[in-house]
């Protein structure tokens, strides 16, 4: 089920109430796990199998992992895990993907190859709990963390409701050592949490979906050409659709585990105001990044080899974090775009390691990064790159025959949001919003959070999907 | 406060790679920011710390809720002052639910209704119930060419021996077009949560709140405002308001009383329907027209053929409309080039309002849709035109199928 909807809301306050009432700590962990998978099972049942291959599967590789004293016991335990996770990432993610690329491949060299369409599903948030339980079999071997003490713990961090199909991804050591205590939220976890429940769905509903989705579907999901302030505006608009979607998403999370009495890591910073690609890493998706980072660029050598082997590693990294997305090659340009990005500032760095920018020019340096990274949301958005190029025309202002697509209302309303999005951000970039709400005064904070509430409602939504349920 | 503290210790503290991009990260950081898995490459992640700002925060939800309900209240009494009333939503959920009773047993034997928003607002459950004792299943929607259903109930043999009303309004039903052509996608891959969702709508929401209603959402509400400044060279168009009102569970419904009470909501109506009757931009030339009538009927005539096979017995209706829209729908579609050819190429039999007395002389406040009594009286008026052509079988007003 998805957090802005009404069955989620029944589901919470029976969850909240079950939880709280005085029950042994093992028996309130139970009543989480089954919550947990009533949570999943809600979108299509019998994808729950799936998850629980993927939580046995872990579980014996890292107890395998403890027992093995050779390193090539080691080594098969921690493949073990590897292939059985991406082995159903890539059947059921990648599984049409792979199939329609070698047609292509074979009809290139003369073969002409008709394969059935293969009509798989993707099951909702695999590439979430994948990666989380990945994460536990890699951060044994790794030697880095134990293994959990008992089953239950393990199983509920796998499947713990709020970061289950969307993240923010996990690691065992964050979650597990919260379950070996008996946690209840206070009266401060609780209405804060529900404060910041309020932010999330107001980003969710009333901006992402409410207000800018309309304006990014208008110019990306037609044959229409556009001139270079609608390709412009439909592509801000993108920006802020997706960081509202997702970032409304974790803060959501975030807070609805705080309201269990959980803590879970920030998932964002506010990343457009990111001055460089390897900032913008820093504050977008961190709980992605970081996790490619250790888990992909670091194996691969990271910078400990040398520049080549560095961009390199750097490179795969992003193409394959890009592919992580989406079973399209848009999405791999996408990745690409930002290895490229990163490769580049990072000989700049080199090259001008002397250069100390004043306040002007990292604003300036802040906005560039902001424009290019709407460059790659390009291939995000576009489902073809057919259409990808024609926005990216329009973008540059080299499209003949452009007609105008928006209207003065959406360009105008696009305008007002994304300004003051990217303000908030400049303004929120060496803060937190903790620190921020521990100074304004109450009315301040009372009226904000009436007016955010009241706009969920009387935006009404539609239970619109969360962008990254896709992934 | 911290609502978290790290209990976890990493089972190789000294494992530290990229030691030094590590500390240029938290020497960016200043103090106040909370570290994350950003700022520390290549360890365990300890448990996540969160801080909790030291405020009364139980008294400002209290002043928060309050404000919120005062704002609701304020709205919900601004759409109830301009006639809106609580009712059903007529959402993909609601029709998902009706499309399932075929499904599970009703299906054998029912009367179905489908078509677009004539069908719906036109036809009276209560009424056709009181004079056939069946109520029919409605499956109209609104903007919305019946032919996905059509073609779905012909390829469903759950449905059989039954009656399927198929409404025909020329300009939906001919050209194709279908606002809302996802329903069917919807309910064949609606989750259970979707379900639970739209049943707690419809008891705790729905009934009770007049401003939950996508006219009234509030994007919309903002989007219609005249203050926006119009592009140079668009056209802007105004969507079709609020015409309707769901008043049952099965998705019975009537035309919303403010048409016919209020003249100038009648008129906004009107001048909305008008915008598509002058040629425009994007619309088919003559020939792409033609092209696409005869591809609606050859549909059509496939799926009678499937259905005639079950024994399902299938009446086109041709819903009454007047003033501007008549005399558009007759000089775009005229009657000899669709919907005659509809009935010889189908073989189906139909009723159009204009071959009955008895289906003319209503009120449509907008031209297109039945005044709430009159449609009453439509109801029985077609009814008893069926009922007598079953009786006759072939010598009625009914059939227009050409001899063969």
């Amino acid at each position: 089920m998805v957090f802005n909807s009404l069955t989620f809301i029944a589901f919470f306050a029976i969850v909240l109430a079950i939880h709280s009432l005085p029950l042994a700590w093992k028996v309130r962990k139970v009543n989480l796990l089954v919550a947990s998978y009533l949570f999943y099972s809600a979108w299509n049942p019998p994808f729950v199998i799936l998850l629980w291959i993927s939580t046995v599967v872990d579980w014996y590789a890292a107890q395998g992992l403890v027992k093995a004293q050779r390193p090539a016991a080691r080594r098969a335990w921690m493949l073990l895990s590897v292939v059985a996770n991406l082995g159903m990432l890539g059947y059921f993610k990648y599984g049409g993907f792979l199939l329609a690329n070698f047609t292509a491949l074979l009809a290139s060299v003369g073969v002409a190859y008709h394969a059935p369409a293969p009509d798989i599903v993707l099951p909702v948030g695999i590439s979430f709990y994948t990666f989380a339980t990945m994460s536990y079999t890699l951060d044994v071997y790794l030697r880095r963390a134990l293994p959990a003490r008992n089953f239950l713990d393990y199983a509920l961090f796998v499947t713990f409701f709020p970061h289950l199909v969307a993240g923010p991804i996990m690691r065992p050591t964050e979650l597990v050592p919260q379950f070996e205590q008996p946690r209840r939220a206070n009266r401060q976890q609780l209405f804060f949490g529900l404060a910041l429940m309020t932010i999330g769905m107001f980003n969710k509903v009333v901006l992402a979906d409410g207000f800018l989705a309309h304006a990014a579907e208008v110019v990306y999901d037609t044959d229409k050409i556009p001139g270079a302030l609608d390709a412009w505006m439909g592509t801000l608009a993108f920006s802020g659709q997706i960081f509202c979607d997702f970032a409304g998403y974790s803060t959501i999370a975030i807070g609805v585990a705080m309201c269990l009495g959980f803590a879970m890591p920030d998932n964002f910073r506010f990343p457009y105001a990111a001055i460089g690609f390897s900032d913008f890493w820093r504050r977008w998706h961190i709980t992605l990044s970081s996790w490619l980072r250790d888990y992909l660029y670091i194996p691969l050598g990271g910078n400990r080899h040398g520049p080549r082997r560095t961009y390199a590693a750097l490179m795969g990294t992003m193409l394959l974090g890009g592919l992580w997305h989406g079973a399209s090659w848009t999405f791999v340009a996408w990745g690409g775009l930002h290895g490229i990005y990163l490769s580049v500032e990072r000989w700049l760095r080199k090259r001008f390691a002397g250069f100390r920018p004043n306040v002007w020019v990292l604003l300036a340096f802040g906005l560039i990064t902001y424009a290019l990274v709407n460059v790659t949301w390009v291939f995000f958005r576009a489902k073809t790159f057919s259409r990808a190029w024609t926005v990216l025309r329009g973008m540059f202002g080299t499209n003949d025959k452009a007609v105008p697509l928006l209207s003065g209302e959406s360009l105008v309303v696009v305008a007002a949001i994304i300004t003051g999005l990217v303000i908030t951000h400049w303004l929120m970039r060496n803060r937190t919003l903790e620190t921020v709400l521990a100074r304004a005064p109450a009315a301040v904070l009372s009226c904000t959070w009436a007016v955010m509430a009241f706009a969920i409602i009387a935006t009404q939504g539609s239970g619109n999907a969360f962008i990254y349920f896709q992934f | 406060m911290p609502s978290s503290t790290s209990s976890f210790e990493s089972a190789r503290p000294d494992l530290v790679i990229e030691r030094s991009t590590s500390a240029e990260a938290r020497i960016a950081l200043r103090p106040g920011l909370r570290l994350t898995a950003a700022d520390r490459p290549g360890i365990a992640q300890p448990v996540p710390e969160r801080d909790i700002p030291d405020r009364r925060w139980g008294a400002i939800m209290l002043a928060a809720l309050i404000m919120t309900l005062l704002m609701l209240g304020a709205w919900e009494w601004h759409w109830r002052a301009f006639g809106v009333e609580p009712s059903i939503a007529n959402s993909d959920a609601l029709w998902a639910t009706q499309r399932r009773r075929i499904d599970h047993g009703e299906g054998d034997g029912a009367t179905v209704l489908i078509g677009s928003s004539r069908m719906l607002f036109d036809l009276q459950l209560p009424v056709w119930q009181q004079l056939s004792g069946t109520r029919p299943i409605q499956l109209a929607l609104e903007g919305t060419s019946p032919m996905f259903a059509l073609e779905d109930l012909a390829d469903d043999p759950n449905f059989r021996n039954g009656r399927l009303l198929v409404g025909v309004a020329p300009d939906i039903f001919f050209s194709g077009f279908a606002y809302r052509g996802g329903v069917l996608k919807y309910t064949r891959k609606q989750s259970p949560s979707q379900r639970v969702g739209q049943w707690l709508s419809m008891h705790f929401v729905e009934p009770f709140l007049a401003f939950d209603d996508p006219d009234y959402a509030l994007p919309t509400v903002l989007e219609r405002q005249d203050w926006w400044p119009v592009r140079p060279g668009m056209h802007p168009r105004k969507d079709v308001r609020k015409l309707m009102v769901v008043v049952d569970e099965d998705r019975a419904s009537h035309i919303w009383d403010k048409l016919e009470k209020d003249p100038a909501y009648a008129a906004l109506a009107q001048s909305i329907w008008a915008q598509h009757f002058e040629p425009g931009p994007g619309m088919p030339s003559p020939a792409e027209l033609r092209k696409t009538i005869d591809e609606q009927i050859a549909r059509a005539a496939v799926a009678v053929a499937k259905l005639r096979k079950r024994n399902v017995e299938l009446i086109f209706v041709r819903t009454p409309s007047a003033g501007g829209y008549l005399a558009f729908e007759d000089k775009v579609f005229p009657r000899a080039k669709t919907w005659d050819m509809l009935l010889a190429k189908t073989g189906a039999p139909g009723v159009h309002f204009q071959d009955h007395p008895e289906l003319q002389g209503f009120w449509l406040p907008e031209w297109s849709h039945l005044a709430a009594r009159d449609a009453v009286r439509f109801t029985a008026a077609l009814y008893r035109i069926i009922e007598h052509d079953v009786e006759q079988r072939g010598a009625s007003r009914v059939a227009k199928t050409p001899e063969r």
